[in-house]
């Protein structure tokens, strides 16, 4: 009974403890699973982004870059295109964020977070859009354009509308296993 | 007097009899004229509940797949025999794997699905995925449960096709978006809205005559080559199983 409650506690202990690390672990499934419900024109919002958010705020610009080039690397495994790479863009967002400082008033952090996605995805975007222009200046890529704007709004407006109840919830939640750590 | 009255009600059209005849020949004069056309339409309302229904349709309809199938199974194995007998390139006709879709990216930058397929049921890199309608893509890579299939919309996909009216070769291009671009590299090939466009018998990548999709709009802006947008037969945003296919080049 007691061996139990022992393991039972150390079990919470641990969760509480790695919430952040376990979340961390979602996005690639989130990545693949890639729910067309959730999606507007096709496009998805930028799963990573929510995560990387908080985790930079909370632990600073080298840390956010670290974790943006971990993620940049699993995600890269994850897609077949193996011409382009989301880790610029996600080296760059992760180093932003944390520069960004916590804001105390409630409402106007919740529009933040989603302003800040939405800016973090179009840089994504972008990025992502001129490694395929590059490779493609050849031949045809002024056809490339046009669905890549759509592609790069389309999924802007959906991290930006998505953001500020995703990243407040974990803000909250990884906030909540620092103070449980200390 | 009584005399001039007797002579008036003898004549023929005070009699009422007269007009009935006089009327019933006018209406059948009318039906003939009609060519019974009164007739046929009375038949058509009471014959209504004894028509062939449905169950007729679907009747015929299962025998027109019945034929068809066979058709196309004995014609299969016509084109089978004459390009073994030319030593053409042959896609392999034994080997299927049918699979079932378990991720789909197929909006946005990445445009690939993953199928619960891999390395332990025989899925190798290189072989092509087709689904109803025709060709989804190329399978890029395998795990040991899994393979990731490239689709021709990727901006990755480059395939040799071929445009069968004008018979000529072209260079499919995805694009990112739903409509990969074709291109033509001869300023006089008469391609045409509602060209029928196929894997080419060239190609190294492909086996010849899978079908991918039609032509949808012709930009003919450049000059050095001609650009079609192609509409897809295979959609692969809702097609939930695919087979896959051992290439043999």
């Amino acid at each position: 009974m007691g061996a139990n409650f022992g393991s039972k506690y150390l079990m919470n202990k641990f969760l509480t403890k790695k919430l952040s690390i376990i979340s961390f672990t979602f996005i690639p499934i989130i990545y693949l699973w890639h729910p067309n419900w959730l999606g507007f024109l096709g496009v998805q919002p930028y799963w990573p982004l929510f995560w990387l958010l908080p985790w930079s705020m909370i632990n600073g610009s080298i840390n956010g870059l670290m974790f943006g080039l971990f993620l940049g690397l699993i995600l890269d495994s994850l897609t077949l295109n193996e011409s382009f790479t989301q880790i610029p863009g996600l080296i760059f967002c992760g180093f932003l964020f944390g520069r960004i400082k916590l804001h105390s008033d409630f409402l106007l952090g919740h529009f933040r977070y989603g302003l800040i996605c939405s800016l973090g995805s179009f840089l994504c975007g972008t990025f992502y859009f001129l490694q395929i222009l590059f490779r493609n200046f050849s031949d045809s890529n002024f056809l490339m354009l046009i669905p890549s704007v759509k592609n790069t709004l389309a999924e802007v407006f959906l991290t930006g509308l998505f953001a500020p109840f995703i990243c407040s919830q974990l803000l909250r939640m990884f906030n909540f296993s620092r103070r449980k750590i200390q | 007097m009584l005399g001039i009255r007797r002579i008036s009600t003898s004549r023929w059209w005070h009699k009422k009899k007269n007009w009935l005849f006089f009327a019933i020949f006018l209406l059948l004069t009318f039906v003939r004229i009609s060519k019974g056309a009164f007739y046929k339409d009375f038949y058509y309302f009471i014959s209504k509940p004894f028509w062939p229904g449905q169950f007729q349709k679907e009747i015929v309809l299962e025998s027109i797949d019945q034929e068809y199938l066979i058709k196309l199974n004995l014609l299969k194995k016509d084109n089978l025999r004459l390009r073994q007998i030319l030593s053409l390139q042959e896609s392999s006709n034994d080997e299927h794997i049918s699979a079932a879709v378990i991720s789909r990216k197929t909006g946005g930058w990445w445009r690939q699905i993953i199928l619960n397929k891999g390395s332990k049921d025989g899925v190798e890199i290189g072989n092509i995925v087709i689904g109803p309608g025709g060709l989804l893509g190329r399978v890029k890579n395998t795990s040991l449960f899994t393979s990731s299939v490239t689709l021709i919309t990727s901006p990755e996909s480059k395939l040799g096709v071929w445009v069968d009216r004008i018979q000529t070769n072209g260079l499919l291009i995805g694009l990112g978006d739903d409509y990969p671009s074709l291109i033509l590299y001869s300023e006089d090939a008469d391609i045409k809205v509602g060209d029928f466009v196929s894997s080419s018998p060239a190609s190294t990548l492909l086996p010849p005559n899978i079908p991918i999709g039609i032509v949808q709009s012709i930009d003919e802006t450049l000059k050095s080559k001609k650009t079609a947008k192609i509409l897809l037969l295979a959609k692969p945003h809702v097609i939930d199983w695919v087979q896959i296919l051992e290439v043999n080049i």
